[in-house]
C-alpha cells in the first residue's frame, strides 16, 4: 500500500507540473525584460525560469498605464457586490426559511424560477435600461444589476432551515421581535454560510466580463478584466509582453490569494450549490 | 398563548417577512425579471440600437419576423433524407434506445426523452432551401452547430478527465489535497487571464508550443488562424480553465459511495482500473449527469474564448452564439434580432436547467 502510494504521488507530479506550466511560465515572463521577449520567448528552460530577471515590468504599473485604476475599480465593484449579496440574500432566505406569511409558496417559485435566465439572455435589455437612466460608465452600473441572486437566495434559506427550532422558539417566548433574533441570534450562526456566499460572489464579480464589457466603455471605468481585455488586442507591439504578463498576474492575485485562503469555503459552496442549485 | 396572541404574532411574522423580503424582491423584479420580459419584448421589434437612443419611436413592431429570419428561408422543403448523414444517424440511434430500453438498460423517462429529442431532430434536420431558395440569415444554424461542436467536445472531455483525478485524489493525504489544489487553481482566474496565456502559448512565432515544436525541427501550428486547429485550441483552453468545479462535484459525489464496497473489491483483488470501472462509474452516475448537464448549460453561453483568442475566426468557424448576439447587437445595432437569438438561448437553457432541477431533486428522494 505505502509502496503503491508512493508511485501514485511520483506519478501524479508530472501531470500537475504540466497542469501548472502555463501559470508558471505567466509569472516567469512577467519577470524578463521586454526587448529579450521580443526576441525569444524561451530563453532559459522554455522561458519557464526568468532570466535575465527584472521588476520593471510591475514597476512600470504604477508609473504609466491605467492597470491601477482598473484593478481599483474591481476592488469596488467586487466589495460592493459581495456585500450588497449578502444583505439581499440573508434577509430573503431568513424569510423564506423560518417565517410563514401569506403567498410564500408562489414568492419561493417565482425567485427560484431566475435560476434559469441566464445573463446572457437578458443583457441587452438591461444594456437599454442604463442607457435610458444615463447609467453607463459608473461604479453602480456594474453593481446594482448582479446584486439579486436567486442562487444566493437558497443557499442562505438552506442553511437556515438547518438552524434547529428551539433556539428562536426560546427567544420568542421572551418576547424578542423577529428583526432582533435574526439579527443577534441568526446572523451570528450564519457566519459559515455567509463566508461561503461571500467569497463565491466575490470571485464570481471578479471575474465577470461580459456586463462590464457592455456597460463600461471608457476606459478609465473598465474594471481589471475588460481591461486586461483591452490590452490583449495590441499584443507585444505598444504595451511588451513582459508588462501585459505582469498585469495579468496583478489581475489574478487576490482570486487566487482568496481561493489558497479560503480553499475550504470554495469547495464547500461548489460542491453544495452544483448539487442543491 | 392566547389565540388571538398568536395570531398577532402571526400577522406580525408576515410583515416582518415582507420587510425583509422587500430589498431582495424589489432588485429581483426591477434588474432580472423586468429586463427579461423587455428582451422579449423587443425582439419582436425592428429596433436599431443607435436611431432608438436618439429617437424612442424609432423602432417598428414586426411581429415574428425577427424569429423567422434567424430560423427560416426562402423556398424551405422538407425531405426524409436531406442530411442524410444526420438523419440515418437519428434513425439508428433511435433503434439503439429501443432495444436498449427493452433491455431494460436505461429508464423509462430517459427512454421517451432520448425518443421525443431524436425524433424532432429527424423532422427538424429534414427542412433545407429547395432549389433557388436561400436562409434568411445564412451564419445563424452554423454558429449554432459550432456552439453545440464546442459542447460536444469540451463536455466529455472536461467529464472524463476530472472523474479520473477526483477519483485518484479521493484520499485524505496532504499530497493528495495539494494536488487538488493544483488542479483547481486555474478555475479560479478570469476568463480574460486564461485567454491571455493560452493565446501566447498558442502562438506560432513566441509560444511555447512553438518552441518545443521548433526545438524538435518541426514547423510551429499556426494554432488560432488555422480552420482546422482553431476550435481544438479552444477547447484545449477551456479544458484547462475548467475541470476544477467537475473535480469538485464528483469528489463530493465520492464520499456518499461506502467504503465497504472498495474494501470488497480490494479483497476480490480487484486493480484501480477495474475498481473505477465497475464501482465508481455504476455509484456515481447521478453525479455524472448532473455534472454533464451543469456543464452543458454553463459551457452554452461561452463567449471570452472566441472572443479575446481568434474573434470567432478563422472563417467563422469558432463563432459562437453570445458572441453572435453580442456582435449583432452593439456591432450591427441590431437589437430586435439580437433579442429574438437571446430569448432562443433562454429557451435552451431553461429545458436545461429544467433537467437539472428534477435530477437533483431526484437526489433528495
Amino acid at each position: 500500500m505505502n509502496r503503491a502510494y508512493y508511485y501514485l504521488c511520483t506519478g501524479l507530479a508530472i501531470p500537475a507540473f504540466l497542469w501548472m506550466v502555463p501559470i508558471l511560465w505567466m509569472l516567469s515572463l512577467s519577470f524578463q525584460p521586454n526587448d529579450l521577449l521580443a526576441v525569444t520567448t524561451s530563453n532559459t528552460a522554455l522561458g519557464l525560469i526568468p532570466l535575465p530577471f527584472t521588476l520593471d515590468n510591475y514597476l512600470s504599473l504604477f508609473s504609466f498605464g491605467q492597470t491601477h485604476f482598473w484593478f481599483l475599480n474591481s476592488a469596488i465593484v467586487a466589495g460592493s457586490m459581495t456585500i450588497a449579496v449578502l444583505v439581499l440574500s440573508t434577509t430573503a432566505g431568513y424569510a423564506f426559511a423560518r417565517l410563514n406569511f401569506p403567498g410564500k409558496r408562489a414568492l419561493l417559485v417565482f425567485c427560484l424560477l431566475g435560476l434559469m435566465v441566464p445573463e446572457q439572455a437578458i443583457f441587452i435589455p438591461l444594456y437599454t435600461m442604463f442607457a435610458d437612466f444615463g447609467w453607463h460608465n459608473s461604479y453602480h452600473a456594474l453593481i446594482i444589476p448582479r446584486v439579486a441572486v436567486p442562487i444566493g437566495v437558497f443557499l442562505m434559506m438552506q442553511f437556515f432551515k438547518g438552524i434547529p427550532g428551539e433556539i428562536e422558539e426560546a427567544a420568542r417566548v421572551d418576547g424578542v421581535s423577529r428583526l432582533k433574533i435574526f439579527w443577534y441570534i441568526m446572523l451570528p450562526l450564519a457566519r459559515p454560510a455567509m463566508m461561503t456566499l461571500a467569497i463565491l460572489t466575490f470571485l464570481y464579480a471578479w471575474n465577470d466580463y461580459l456586463w462590464p464589457l457592455v456597460s463600461a466603455q471608457r476606459p478609465t471605468n473598465f474594471t481589471i478584466t475588460v481591461g486586461l481585455a483591452s490590452l490583449q488586442s495590441n499584443f507585444a507591439q505598444s504595451e511588451g509582453l513582459g508588462r501585459i504578463m505582469a498585469s495579468g498576474v496583478i489581475a489574478s492575485l487576490p482570486v487566487v490569494i482568496l481561493f489558497l485562503v479560503f480553499q475550504r469555503y470554495v469547495v464547500q459552496a461548489v460542491a453544495l450549490g452544483g448539487s442543491k442549485g | 398563548m392566547s389565540e388571538s396572541q398568536a395570531a398577532r404574532i402571526r400577522s406580525g411574522d408576515a410583515l416582518t417577512a415582507y420587510l425583509l423580503l422587500l430589498p431582495f424582491l424589489l432588485t429581483y423584479v426591477v434588474f432580472l425579471v423586468f429586463p427579461f420580459l423587455k428582451g422579449v419584448w423587443i425582439s419582436f421589434y425592428d429596433w436599431d440600437l443607435l436611431k432608438v437612443a436618439f429617437n424612442p419611436d424609432a423602432k417598428e413592431f414586426v411581429g415574428f419576423e425577427n424569429y423567422v429570419r434567424m430560423f427560416w428561408g426562402k423556398g424551405m422543403e422538407w425531405s426524409a433524407l436531406g442530411r442524410p448523414l444526420v438523419q440515418l444517424g437519428a434513425i439508428v440511434a433511435l433503434i439503439g434506445v429501443f432495444f436498449a430500453w427493452r433491455m431494460k438498460k436505461i429508464s423509462n423517462q430517459l427512454f421517451a426523452g432520448t425518443v421525443i429529442a431524436l425524433v424532432l431532430g429527424y423532422f427538424f434536420f429534414g427542412w433545407a432551401p429547395g432549389e433557388g431558395g436561400r436562409w434568411y440569415n445564412r451564419r445563424f444554424w452554423p454558429v449554432v452547430g459550432n456552439t453545440l461542436l464546442f459542447v460536444a467536445l469540451t463536455v466529455p472531455a472536461v467529464t472524463a478527465v476530472s472523474l479520473v483525478l477526483a477519483a485518484t485524489l479521493n484520499r485524505e493525504t496532504r499530497a493528495m489535497a495539494v494536488f487538488r489544489t493544483i488542479f483547481f487553481l486555474s478555475q479560479v482566474l478570469s476568463v480574460t487571464v486564461v485567454t491571455l496565456i493560452w493565446q501566447i502559448m498558442f502562438s506560432p512565432r513566441q509560444g511555447m508550443l512553438a518552441n518545443i515544436t521548433t526545438a524538435f525541427g518541426g514547423t510551429p501550428i499556426a494554432w488560432l488562424t488555422d480552420q482546422g486547429f482553431a476550435m481544438a485550441a479552444i477547447v484545449i483552453t477551456t479544458l484547462w480553465w475548467s475541470i476544477g468545479i467537475a473535480m469538485i462535484l464528483f469528489l463530493a459525489g465520492l464520499q456518499n459511495i461506502s467504503k465497504e464496497i472498495y474494501e470488497a473489491a480490494h479483497l476480490d483483488n480487484a486493480g484501480p482500473i477495474a475498481t473505477f470501472w465497475y464501482i465508481t462509474i455504476p455509484n456515481m452516475k447521478r453525479t455524472i449527469t448532473l455534472v454533464l448537464v451543469l456543464q452543458i448549460i454553463f459551457h452554452f453561453q461561452i463567449f471570452g474564448q472566441p472572443h479575446l483568442m481568434t474573434g470567432g475566426g478563422p472563417n467563422d468557424q469558432t463563432q459562437v452564439l453570445v458572441r453572435y448576439i453580442y456582435q449583432t447587437a452593439f456591432r450591427d445595432s441590431d437589437l430586435g434580432r439580437a433579442s429574438a437569438m437571446a430569448v432562443f438561448l433562454f429557451i435552451i437553457m431553461a429545458g436545461f436547467s429544467a433537467l437539472q432541477f428534477f435530477i437533483s431533486r431526484g437526489d433528495e428522494e
